[in-house]
């Protein structure tokens, strides 16, 4: 199979990866240049560091404020990853090889979260949290963050699904298979890698979702960001770029799992819907 | 919609054997908005019974399988399987094999999984299901290869394995939408004779649904024309191709010499007409009724004669002789309209004449139809 022959071919362009080095460093190396600073022997925020240790990690995790802002990172990013992964992942199955009226509204509707300025969503969920009377801990942020991420597993599952033969599906049901049952063993093996890199997404939103978390944050739900950014105001301790080195990290495993991952599935069966 | 009271026994396992699978439509309708897709159609397929549903794209042929099948819900009208009628069922419960276009086997199991899947979702225990999977498997010429992944099998073993995933859980009666159509002519052959052989083998009722008229003759039972969601014609192969009702199904089903007639007697299943240049003719007459009539004569039912006759015959000036391998296609110029007449090159025949060469044709009265011109 021919599909994979031309990125390949990209790459041996000389040139074009010339001139794109220095734009992959401009992307990538003030990123990196917390990684150093959270490893700083100082009790600030210096570059370059003036020597190497560990301490700043270490006071990191002795400090309950930057542990628990870390834990209401993480549940805010469950709740948003497993919604998301839901809600996405039915809309694109449910809308999937089916036309009526009005189905490019129902489609803005659910990409609507990424085109509104946060600012505006996170007013929104702030006046409504309140109103239903949810607030002071992490659910609201957490649905909110849900959210932001359906459209994400949205577009990744819908992408995968652009390959699903819709004969699939009836020639299932002809089978004698219900609802669930098509669901597992005919969406389900085709939207597999859309899921995956679709909760994946989801859970960078999450984690790097700062300003409906400040609009809704309380004590016992202040997530990571919104901790680095009230802390950044008042004493610049390495703490924050401890927890900036701790979010590259998290990103960079992400990013390593859906690379094995694809790969892994490029050189074992590649699952080709038939006569698409 | 009335759920069906009686629970059909045809559905019981172990009665592989008995006859079953007469499905009936009853003035089954399809409208999409104000297209109308399939108009109040009747039809009736016999347990065993191999019907095609010929027509071009369009013609709401595969529209009308998917409602047996259950996948396009009728506007109006009814659908019964062995009796009972099935329109408030889902495609799963009706226990019909379908076998789909590109076969839609499933990309990411094996071919033996792929047969055992109906098997699996009827709770069919592990060692039984695999066992009949591999003897449906060697039914149908694949056994061996049931560890393959579809992709890496060809398209015609692909299509074996449709088949045999479509006929392992006895299925009332088989449904096949073209499924020949991404084959190559000459394994589309071999297929067409292979499905065939296995439908007489195991009694099953099969529809068929094709544009390919070629397809329907060498296969069909039964051969039901469709055009613009209604049924122009139904019969045996030999009949619609022999004996068209009007001059678009004659068209259709192959090639074919229309001559306007005017009718001046009909009596008896034969009519005595005029032919215009051509003279007198008396041909079939099945009693089709319209305002503007022609005569149907198939190339190869027209043949040279050594004389003029008195009716069905023309003299003429043959116009040109084209060698087409197994048969030659002659043009012949007669009584102001060109004629085709195809004999078998083994014959000889006129094939020595000139071009320009006076000859004489006639044909056979039951060979010649006459129909309704429509338009």
């Amino acid at each position: 199979m021919k599909r994979f022959s031309a990125p390949r071919a990209g790459i041996r362009r000389k040139p074009l990866s010339l001139l794109s080095l220095p734009v992959f460093a401009f992307l990538v190396v003030p990123t990196l240049i917390v990684v150093p600073v959270a490893l700083n022997n100082s009790r600030y925020i210096t570059f370059p560091p003036d020597g190497i240790s560990l301490a700043a990690v270490q006071g990191f995790f002795a400090d309950p404020a930057w542990t628990s802002a870390l834990s209401a990172s993480m549940q805010a990013a469950a709740i948003a990853v497993v919604l998301g992964v839901v809600f996405g992942a039915s809309a694109a199955i449910g809308l999937h090889g089916r036309k009526f009226p009005g189905q490019q509204a129902v489609v803005g509707l659910v990409l609507a979260p990424m085109i509104v300025p946060t600012v505006v969503l996170a007013l929104a969920f702030y006046q409504f949290f309140i109103s239903v009377g949810l607030v002071g801990s992490i659910v609201p942020i957490g649905l909110a963050h849900a959210v932001i991420a359906t459209p994400y597993v949205y577009l990744t599952t819908r992408a995968s699904l652009a390959g699903l033969n819709p004969a699939l599906v009836r020639s299932a049901q002809s089978l004698g298979a219900g609802t669930l049952s098509v669901f597992r063993h005919v969406h389900m093996p085709v939207i597999l890698p859309g899921l995956i890199s679709g909760a994946l997404f989801a859970f960078s939103v999450s984690i790097d979702e700062t300003v409906m978390s400040l609009f809704m944050q309380s004590p016992g739900a202040t997530t990571l960001p919104v901790k680095m950014f009230t802390d950044i105001q008042f004493n610049l301790t390495p703490k924050i770029a401890v927890s900036s080195a701790l979010l590259v990290t998290v990103a960079t495993i992400g990013l390593l799992i859906q690379v094995v991952y694809v790969l892994k599935r490029r050189s074992t069966a590649r699952m080709m819907p038939l006569a698409a | 919609m009335s759920t069906p009271t009686i629970a059909p026994t045809a559905r019981q396992p172990g009665t592989a054997t008995a006859r079953k699978g007469a499905i009936e439509l009853r003035q089954v309708r399809k409208t999409y908005g104000e297209v109308v897709a399939v108009d109040r159609l009747d039809l009736s397929i016999q347990p065993g019974e191999f019907v095609t549903l010929l027509g071009p794209s369009g013609s709401g042929k595969t529209t009308t399988m998917m409602m047996v099948a259950g996948f396009e819900e009728h506007t109006s009208g009814s659908v019964m399987i062995d009796g009972a009628p099935v329109d408030s069922l889902p495609p799963r419960e009706r226990n019909l094999g379908v076998v789909f276009q590109n076969y839609a086997l499933f990309p990411h199991m094996s071919a033996r999984e792929n047969v055992e899947f109906a098997l699996r979702m009827r709770r069919v225990p592990k060692a039984e299901s695999r066992r009949r999977a591999d003897d449906a498997l060697d039914r149908v010429g694949l056994a061996g290869l049931g560890g393959r992944k579809p992709r890496q099998l060809s398209g015609g073993q692909q299509q074996r394995v449709a088949l045999a995933r479509a006929l392992v859980f006895n299925p009332a009666a088989l449904l096949l939408d073209e499924p020949m159509a991404a084959l190559d002519k000459r394994l589309r052959e071999h297929m067409q004779e292979e499905i065939k052989a296995l439908q007489k083998s195991l009694g099953i009722s099969v529809l068929f649904v094709t544009h390919d008229q070629d397809e329907a003759m060498a296969m069909s039972d039964r051969i039901v024309v469709m055009k613009d969601g209604r049924i122009v014609q139904s019969g045996p192969p030999e009949e619609v191709y022999n004996h068209p009702v009007t001059d678009w199904v004659a068209s259709f089903l192959g090639d074919t010499n229309l001559i306007p007639a005017t009718v001046i007697s009909r009596e008896g299943g034969e009519a005595v007409v005029d032919l215009g240049g051509l003279g007198a003719g008396r041909v079939r007459d099945r009693g089709a009724r319209g305002d503007k009539y022609a005569v149907s004569i198939r190339p190869e039912h027209l043949t040279f004669r050594v004389a003029p006759g008195r009716e069905n015959s023309g003299t003429g000036e043959l116009v040109s002789s084209t060698n087409l391998g197994a048969t030659i296609r002659h043009r012949i110029m007669a009584g102001g309209r060109e004629l085709q007449l195809r004999e078998l090159s083994s014959n000889g025949g006129a094939a020595g004449q000139p071009a320009g060469a006076t000859v004489h044709v006639g044909w056979d009265a039951d060979k010649a139809q006459l129909l309704v011109l429509e338009g």
